[in-house]
């Protein structure tokens, strides 16, 4: 059962927060007093008639959602969320192709970051906010965000919340999932605050430290610079920005947990963080010796680029400080492995998340065991708990799904003409919400470039990888609009 | 005495038919008729159907004027209630058994006295303590420790290599840092005296202070036993599930468990060093497979006496030096002994023990029962007056079936002889055939 009024009235509700948005970027533009003023007047103006059309259509008692409306929800969400959102890119004539300014909105709402922008430093300021403003609402979760400041949905949260959140395996810090909602937002806001404020410390102006803070705790990786945070040319940036995609690949209900319950020991003994932790530190190691070896650069840049590469790959931010596709070949293949893990559950990062990454590691090493001992029973353990079987094929799924839409991204992007390194790095750049690609599409390139179906195709990849996979999809098959 | 006991499971009758062979009145209740079966015509105790949280049925039972309530239950909440019910009655003492380690804890004592519950039995903790240490100390059968582990009593069976058989008691004993306190030969307890020799696979109960361990092993010839590195268990049961915590975290351990279902709820009670395998471990296939021949010690726990002895003797078979045995039916015990299984491990006794403890009309601190005999082996304190301290101990008059072992005096443990005197102030240790402990209170009187 599909219940159409209510999900048009979630609809309508989500454009008017989009339209608030929008107010925040054109308070930006008349305080620098830009000629872009009637662009914002006329996008706010289609968003809030649209949203009031679909509230308007929505109008009933009906209180209640199903779980295929929250799916309907969250995929439309996005979409919707995306289409109004280029509005602006296209009526300020900043972006005038369509397909452009859907795929820098929808890869800002996705947080994935790659551009189709050359002259990014040609923007006026209000346009430049807007753009990391996308990431920041994407981040978490563009229903989750409503949900947070606006718990008017009544009892259907939940539902909304299951096909919008990343991880296998949801905890509530709350018995109801609004206050929870609320918890999480309030370290996202603290997080990207604090942000900021080292950012302007650093040295950055206000503008570009509100913007660039907004685009790392949402590991989203639009910078206001061509150059991304190569460009400010300093360290004490480029380790600030290091620290907090870090912080933003962490999951945020132990972050919560361990800065207002102080249980710092729950972060730090869980089993998904130990294996992020390890990964970012084996790989840091590995890329730092490797640049030693290769390059004439210093003990501390090859630390540094090293550190800020990998932390920028496994968050899925897709910052660049180096060009690593100017690295020996086995550098860059060891980031483009990275791609695919993403960090923990519960984050603002894209990928397959490290808590599936350990979890299908130990189903393989038990596999092992089990040849040896046929008989025994063996349990799949994270951080004590045991992860039961049906969880467990969710995660076989879930990554046959992943690998699934990476081969046909691949199929598709050489298909319209792309030479196999640049599709590949592309499909799973895309798919992992990442940014950068490899090769002609690599940190140093924009995505200007690619043909416009790909374009399309890569936003249609961005959206599945960030709602992973399963909410998009269901909604292809005829099996969910079947009736009973 | 008047006892009441709810709960007629393994456990409970095994009370009833012990306390009215001692001439108490016991009252047995239980829901089901069905396990309170023929027992009413066998032993001479009264069994009643009902239900031990039901005020009415706890007030027919006379739980009013019963000077011990004793709840048993497989249920610990079950339990718990009723002895608070019985408490408000007006039982005097009462016992629950429980499930729950964390109800141990002695901050929790006096929250469980004010519920009017006295004391808490644990069998299946008591009954993994005892595997923890037969597997510690393999050479031995059964270790228990007083005063904090200053003195001990242990149980060896000696064989023909050992230095201590054929020589009578009185050259013996002479200035040796131990003390024999009895000695188990086939279905005898035999309380030494001078004349006495220890004969080739007696099995005696050695009092010690805690640094002449080794020289008892080596006494007992029993050194050439190594330490144990790896265990399987058969059974899945809550003693496998506390006995694989109380394990020294070197040694590996596999629960061997046929039930599909307990397996999976096994991998969430246990952590990863314990590996759990689904399968008949009376299969020497199996067995073979998963290491039996490599394995140091096997411990079988299944709920059927026979299948543990059966599998103890086929993993002895295999090259397993140390077997331990879960036997509930005490009758075999005495057989499974014959047979050179290692250690057993009996609940009943286990929570028999306490039982004891709370009949006794004088200060405990506590008894122990002693797995292979029926004999206890109980701890008091002395006080300023008590007619123990009055005379040397060979001139107290103990009943015939008790042996003082030892002495804890300023929490170090002290050998007794016969010239010794007991001091206020003293914990006492005293060895006795469990019909004999109730004699003892007089001798702990002011």
């Amino acid at each position: 059962m599909i219940h159409f009024k209510i999900i048009s009235r979630i609809l309508g509700l989500l454009l008017l927060i989009e339209a608030l948005f929008m107010l925040v970027a054109l308070g930006v533009s008349v305080y620098y007093d830009e000629h872009i003023i009637p662009a914002y007047i006329y996008a706010i103006a289609t968003t809030l008639a649209a949203g009031a059309l679909l509230l308007y259509c929505g109008r009933g008692k009906e209180r209640n959602i199903s779980r295929k409306d929250g799916y309907i929800v969250v995929s439309s969400a996005w979409i919707i969320f995306s289409i109004f959102g280029s509005i602006l890119y296209l009526i300020s004539g900043y972006i005038p192709s369509v397909s452009n300014a859907f795929f820098e909105t929808i890869s800002g709402f996705t947080t994935t970051g790659a551009t189709i922008l050359d002259n990014i430093e040609e923007f006026p300021p209000s346009l430049l906010l807007w753009r990391s403003m996308t990431h920041w609402i994407g981040g978490l979760g563009i229903v989750f965000f409503t949900v947070a400041i606006l718990p008017v949905f009544g009892m259907g949260d939940i539902h909304l919340f299951a096909a919008e959140a990343t991880g296998p395996i949801h905890g509530k810090l709350h018995p109801r999932i609004s206050v929870t909602a609320r918890w999480i937002l309030t370290i996202y806001i603290g997080l990207t605050v604090i942000n900021t404020v080292c950012l302007k410390f650093a040295g950055m102006n206000l503008l570009d430290s509100i913007c660039h803070s907004m685009s790392t705790i949402a590991t989203g990786g639009f910078s206001n610079k061509q150059d991304s945070i190569g460009a400010y040319n300093s360290p004490l940036i480029e380790y600030i920005v290091t620290l907090f995609m870090f912080l933003g690949g962490t999951n945020f209900s132990l972050l919560y947990l361990s800065i207002f319950k102080g249980k710092v020991g729950d972060l730090v003994r869980d089993s998904e963080f130990k294996c992020y932790f390890n990964i970012i530190l084996i790989s840091t190691i590995v890329i730092a010796a490797g640049l030693l070896l290769t390059d004439a650069i210093g003990i501390e840049k090859a630390f540094r680029d090293s550190l800020f590469q990998v932390v920028a790959t496994v968050t899925t931010t897709g910052f660049c400080t180096a060009d690593y596709m100017l690295w020996h070949p086995l550098l860059w293949l060891i980031i483009s492995g990275l791609m695919y893990l993403g960090a923990c559950s519960g984050s603002t990062t894209g990928g397959m998340k490290c808590v599936r990454v350990a979890i299908l590691g130990r189903v393989m090493i038990n596999e092992f065991k089990r040849i040896v001992h046929p008989n025994a029973i063996i349990p799949v353990r994270m951080s004590h708990k045991i992860i039961a079987t049906p969880v467990q094929s969710a995660i076989l799924a879930y990554t046959v799904l992943y690998v699934g839409v990476v081969m046909v991204g691949v199929i598709v992007n050489v298909a319209c003409g792309l030479e196999f390194m640049e599709a590949y790095g592309l499909s799973v750049s895309c798919t992992s919400n990442i940014g950068p690609a490899l090769g002609n599409y690599g940190p140093a390139f924009s995505m200007n470039s690619l043909p416009e179906v790909l374009k399309w195709f890569c936003s249609f990849q961005m959206l599945v990888g960030r709602l992973e996979f399963f909410a998009v999809l269901l909604m292809l098959t005829p099996m969910f609009w079947r009736k009973q | 005495m008047k006892i009441v006991i709810a709960g007629a499971g393994a456990v409970g009758t095994h009370l009833a038919k012990m306390l009215s062979a001692e001439s108490h009145d016991v009252v047995l209740l239980d829901e089901s008729e069905e396990r309170l079966g023929k027992l009413e015509s066998l032993f001479d105790l009264k069994a009643m159907i009902g239900s031990p949280t039901r005020i009415g049925n706890l007030k027919t039972a006379g739980t009013g004027d019963a000077d011990l309530f004793v709840a048993v239950t497989p249920d610990e909440s079950t339990n718990i209630n009723s002895c608070i019910l019985a408490h408000y009655l007006g039982a005097k003492k009462t016992i629950a058994r429980i499930d729950n380690y964390e109800y141990l804890q002695p901050k929790h004592k006096e929250f469980f006295r004010s519920l009017g519950i006295n004391s808490l039995i644990y069998p299946e903790k008591l009954a993994a303590e005892e595997i923890a240490t037969s597997i510690k100390y393999c050479w031995m059968r059964q270790m228990l420790e007083f005063g904090n582990g200053e003195l001990v009593m242990i149980g060896v069976k000696v064989r023909g290599n050992s230095s201590i058989i054929n020589i009578p008691f009185r050259d013996l004993q002479r200035d040796m840092p131990y003390h024999i306190v009895a000695i188990q030969r086939g279905d005898e307890t035999i309380i030494p005296r001078g004349n006495d020799v220890i004969e080739v696979d007696d099995l005696v109960c050695f009092m010690t202070t805690k640094s002449h361990i080794s020289y008892i092993r080596d006494i007992c010839g029993k050194e050439q036993y190594s330490e144990v590195k790896s265990v399987i268990m058969m059974g899945g049961s809550r003693i496998a599930v506390r006995t694989a915590e109380l394990i020294p975290s070197d040694i590996s351990i596999k629960i061997i468990e046929s039930d599909y279902a307990r397996c999976n709820k096994l991998i969430e009670l246990v952590d990863d060093r314990v590996m759990i395998i689904n399968g008949d471990a009376r299969d020497p296939e199996l067995l073979r497979s998963e290491g039996i021949d490599r394995t140091d010690a096997f411990i079988a726990l299944s709920d059927n006496s026979e299948t543990n002895i059966l599998a103890c003797l086929a993993a002895k078979r295999s090259g397993v030096y140390r077997t331990v045995a879960e036997i509930e039916n005490i009758d075999y015990i005495s057989m499974a002994e014959e047979m050179d299984i290692g250690s057993v491990i009996n609940k009943k006794k286990l929570a028999a023990s306490n039982i004891f403890q709370m009949m006794l009309n004088t200060d405990v601190s506590s008894v122990r029962c002693l797995m292979f005999t029926e004999a206890v082996v109980a701890e008091f304190p002395v006080d300023e007056g008590m007619s123990i301290t009055k005379r040397p101990v060979k001139d107290l008059g103990l009943p015939v079936g008790a042996n003082i072992g030892g002495v804890i005096r300023d929490g170090k443990g002290i050998n007794v002889s016969g010239n010794s005197m007991i001091e206020p102030g003293d914990h006492v240790i005293i060895f006795c055939l469990e019909n004999v402990l109730k004699k003892l209170e007089k001798f702990f009187k002011r």
